[in-house]
């Protein structure tokens, strides 16, 4: 027991750091999240060098007539080459901006309609909230995955012959655009939760009896205290519109001109048995980045929430 | 006078994590005889809790006893293997928890949570353990106990909450009761119900009890003796009347001074406020050195930071551990 | 009463919501056109009076909200038209592939339920152990790796390194023109079961666990330990009741996003189910299927998560329906 400390000085409440930064070192004692982070920081880090990094172009087929198509890891192609004669690790890692443009491209979308719905919702109550809670409920329940999937393919017909075929990753852009349209209903709901916790608070009711306008009541006082919270839920939403992302293009109906990890097991599925690194490779790119996210998002509801779970 | 039920000596609770070490129990003593009752004393975090808990062997982890001996009813209840002292417990020695909202389970039906303890103890079948139940419900005050029986516990009010853990404690008769800030949760109206009940079942039952409360006001109706806790160590121990009229130790009388009276004006004009115990309870990381209290003591000296005062009789029945009132002390290891 | 008044609103809402979802699926698919014709230009023997012929046959010479309604009018006396591609009523082919896929769906859930159960408890007794650990970070792996792609890690390593399981397909194809067989259609469950049980596992176990963990630290819990009630029972009568409450609410969305991504778990296996059927329906345009489908399965997650909210009411008194 330490007996030389004077009992007086250690009565005093230290200096409270403010909520990001107690969060992050609560997230650096934290090992889990700090796993997550890493992850996500090699994901991010492969997409920003991409360029550096890959041995080849990821156009580059010539494999096919050198080095042979579905060959096994060598020397010149550390992870073998695949069916087509792309050399896999150039296409793992040009998949990763890919999947990162994605999996932040859909949760921006999906965090303004969230938040904007659930913070009306959250904080007006009565009717409105009714209302909104209503319709999320109804996307909630509707098999997403299965509306996306048409939506994508239905669109992908409706274009051909219109100027909207010339744009460039039509395809890419509308699997994020329709992630996002559908992956809002959870950050809706935990903004709600986290408006109508924090509108009661004292801070609030202090700001609204000083005066201040409700625009700044909301997005001064209100908004900044719930997106600890509501970092969390999207930390682990880019994680899922990435998996799902790599699910559509699993299935076919990706982007044919953008590389990208699901697509890659899309080509290379039939082939499992005699060329696995084809198939292996891009799985394991999913899972990391996936992993990765989740991770993160575990850590940082812990940081956030130290008593919530211990 | 004959052995008491029940005889604690020297016990301490000690939680250990990898960070730090915590004592909220440091080496406290006290005794209950049959049918008495024994107000345990002190601020929230002195350690009383703990120590009823520590009486069942049920510290929760990671805290463990590390040492003393529980001396109930002849056996020391530390060297009893994990079966006997689990049957011991509800049967022998039972507990009224804090906050009755939270120590009933919601999912079952009051009949079948009180009726399941009886069954247990007493191999009884489902009808008259439930029988028994109703039974004690009626004798807690409960009306029409065969209804409640099928109840769950939001469906009863706070009051009745609590009046079911009583009955809860009493149903296989035990000898002693712990009751943990048994009225802390309720109304004031309701508070003095059940803390008359608990008296009047002490009585018909000769039940032992030790109450665990913050609550000078409480104590006083309720104890035979009375010990005073902070910051995890006994300060005194003694008579309810002697430490009512006569209290030594400067923690105690600084708690009694701050109980308000009825008789007194206090008034900020006039000379006369409620005086307050100064400071804070200790960080029990890192507690005082020597007498606990010294830091927020009127009337400490120099020595009181450098020696480890000792429980030292004053009176027969009337304990004191303080250098200021001439007790024992030993030196603390620098 | 109350409970019946409940499930009425909730079939309801369920009417609303599968009049939605199919509305947004049939203006689509009618947005690009006649089907038909699209699917006459990729085949070479399709003739002008075949392609005429069934559009009349299928209404497609009629405005769109008319054959909507139509349509509508026809599901409600469960009639879900013909496929185009399979030239069989959809609500057979329903039955048919939809079978399939609870064949490993429903299993795996109810497998999966039991061993978090298992796991959970055992985990959350020696909380902070060793053991725990190793549950914890393995359920959190297991929940981050994708079932599919624990499909394609499982056919390689039992169908094709090992070769004890099939790697594709419900029967084998000597079944099929032969005899049927139990125990062949059993083994070709026995991988795609495991993949969607070992995704399940990792999620409930997480979960109960959290729970588990929350529940034991509540006062009601320490006054059964102080009524001397033995471990057992405390632990499966009180804490386990109480903790699976939200683990039982959460079968509802798991089955849902389950059958959501059965197009990507069947795919890996090549096994004829639901989703399965999706993917050629979209492929080849076949409206009555898409839609039909889209409607079975939204049934599905409706009447998953009302059975799941019936349990919950029939566990836990406090929650009234209203």
């Amino acid at each position: 027991m330490d007996t030389s400390l004077p009992a007086r000085s250690r009565i005093r409440a230290p200096r409270r750091p403010g909520v990001w930064r107690q969060g992050w070192r609560r997230l650096r004692r934290n090992r889990t999240g700090m796993l997550g982070l890493t992850l996500v920081a090699l994901v991010v880090l492969v997409a920003v060098f991409c360029p550096l990094l890959a041995p080849y172009n990821p156009d580059d087929q010539s494999a096919m007539m050198s080095f042979g198509a579905s060959a096994p890891p060598a020397w010149s192609h550390i992870m073998g080459t695949d069916r087509l004669g792309y050399d896999i690790a150039s296409r793992i890692v040009y998949g990763a901006p890919t999947a990162l443009t994605v999996g932040v491209g859909a949760m921006l979308i999906a965090s303004l309609i969230g938040v904007t719905i659930g913070g009306i919702s959250g904080y007006a109550g009565g009717l409105a909230d009714e209302l909104l809670m209503r319709f999320t409920e109804f996307f909630l329940v509707i098999p997403v995955f299965l509306v996306i999937l048409s939506v994508v393919r239905l669109f992908g017909i409706i274009v051909v012959g219109t100027w909207l075929e010339s744009v460039p990753h039509l395809n890419l852009g509308t699997i994020i655009v329709l992630l996002g349209v559908f992956g809002w209903p959870p950050i809706a709901r935990l903004t709600r939760a986290e408006f109508l916790r924090l509108r009661q608070l004292e801070f609030v009711e202090a700001a609204r009896c000083i005066g201040a306008r409700r625009r700044d009541i909301l997005l001064r006082h209100i908004l900044p205290n719930a997106l600890p919270s509501i970092i969390v839920v999207v930390a682990l939403g880019v994680g899922a519109a990435i998996l799902s992302e790599a699910m559509i293009s699993f299935l076919g109906f990706g982007d044919p001109n953008a590389v990208s990890w699901g697509q890659l097991l899309y080509f290379n599925y039939e082939t499992l048995k005699v060329a696995p690194w084809a198939s292996l490779a891009p799985g394991a790119a999913i899972f990391i980045t996936v992993l990765g996210f989740n991770l993160l998002a575990d850590g940082l509801s812990d940081a956030f929430n130290p008593r919530l779970r211990q | 006078m004959t052995a008491p039920l029940l005889d604690v000596e020297a016990l301490s609770i000690e939680f250990q994590t990898p960070s730090r070490k915590v004592r909220p129990v440091d080496g406290v003593d006290f005794a209950i005889g049959r049918n008495q009752t024994l107000g345990l004393v002190g601020e929230s975090g002195s350690g009383k809790t703990m120590s009823s808990l520590g009486l069942l062997r049920l510290v929760p982890r990671p805290g463990r006893i590390v040492g003393g001996r529980i001396g109930f009813d002849g056996q020391d209840l530390l060297a009893l293997s994990e079966p006997e002292m689990a049957a011991l417990r509800g049967r022998r020695m039972a507990m009224v928890f804090q906050n009755p909202a939270y120590s009933l389970n919601p999912l079952l039906t009051i009949g079948r949570q009180l009726g399941e303890i009886v069954a247990w103890h007493e191999r009884l079948g489902r009808a008259d353990a439930e029988a028994r139940v109703a039974d004690l419900l009626g004798l807690v005050g409960i009306a029409d106990p065969g209804a409640r029986l099928r109840q769950f516990p939001h469906e009863l009010s706070g009051g009745m909450k609590q009046r079911v853990c009583i009955a809860r404690a009493l149903l296989c008769d035990p000898w002693l009761i712990l009751a943990d800030e048994p009225t802390t949760n309720l109304d004031v109206t309701i508070q003095a119900q059940i803390l008359d009940l608990l008296r009047s079942l002490k009585e018909r039952l000769h039940t032992a009890m030790l109450l665990v409360t913050h609550d000078m006001g409480v104590v006083a109706r309720m104890a035979d003796r009375i010990t005073v806790m902070y910051a995890g160590r006994v300060c005194e121990t003694a008579d309810a009347r002697t430490i009512f009229r006569a209290p030594l130790h400067p923690y105690t009388i600084a708690l009694l001074e701050s109980v308000p009276r009825a008789d007194r004006a206090y008034d900020r004009g006039r000379r006369e406020t409620l005086p307050v115990i100064g400071g804070r309870l200790p960080d029990m990381t890192h507690p005082p050195a020597g007498c606990r209290f010294h830091p927020r003591c009127p009337e400490a000296i120099a020595e009181c930071s450098r020696v480890l005062p000792l429980a030292t009789p004053v009176a027969p029945g009337h304990v004191v551990s303080c250098i200021r009132r001439g007790s024992a002390s030993i030196p603390v290891a620098a | 009463m109350g409970i019946l008044r409940f499930i009425l609103r909730r079939l309801m809402f369920a009417v609303v919501l599968i009049v939605g979802v199919s509305a947004i699926i049939f203006f689509l698919v009618n947005a690009i056109g006649n089907p038909v014709a699209m699917l006459a230009a990729s085949q070479p023997n399709a003739t002008e009076d075949s392609v005429a012929e069934l559009t009349r046959y299928y209404h497609l010479d009629q405005p769109a909200w008319l054959r909507y309604l139509l349509w509508l009018w026809n599901l409600a006396r469960l009639d879900f038209g013909s496929s185009i591609t399979y030239n069989q009523p959809v609500a057979q082919m329903l039955a048919i592939w939809g079978f399939e896929t609870l064949k490993i769906q429903i299993p795996a859930i109810l497998l999966a339920l039991g061993l978090a159960i298992l796991i959970a408890t055992i985990a959350s007794r020696r909380q902070g152990s060793r053991l725990d650990f190793g549950v914890m970070s393995t359920a959190l792996l297991g929940q981050s790796l994708p079932a599919f792609l624990m499909g394609v890690l499982l056919i390689l390593v039992f169908a094709y390194w090992l070769g004890i399981f099939p790697s594709y397909g419900a029967y084998s194809t000597r079944t099929l023109l032969l005899h049927s067989s139990l125990a062949d259609g059993l083994w070709h469950m026995v991988l795609p079961v495991a993949m969607l049980t070992f995704f399940n596992t990792a999620t409930l176990t997480l979960l109960l666990r959290a729970n588990m963990v929350e529940v034991l630290r509540h006062d009601y819990i320490m006054a059964a330990r102080a009524s001397g009630l033995p471990e057992r029972r405390i632990i499966f009568g009180h804490a386990l009741r109480n903790a699976i409450i939200p683990v039982l609410t959460y079968l509802g969305i798991l089955f849902g996003l389950m059958l959501a991504t059965a197009p990507v778990t069947e795919t890996v296996f090549t096994w004829p189910g639901l989703g399965f059927l999706y993917i050629n329906a979209i492929q080849q345009l076949d409206y009555p299927v898409i839609m039909g489908e889209s409607v079975v399965i939204a049934a599905m997650l409706v009447l998953a998560t009302l059975a799941t909210d019936i349990a919950y009411v029939l566990i836990d008194p406090r929650i009234r329906l209203d």
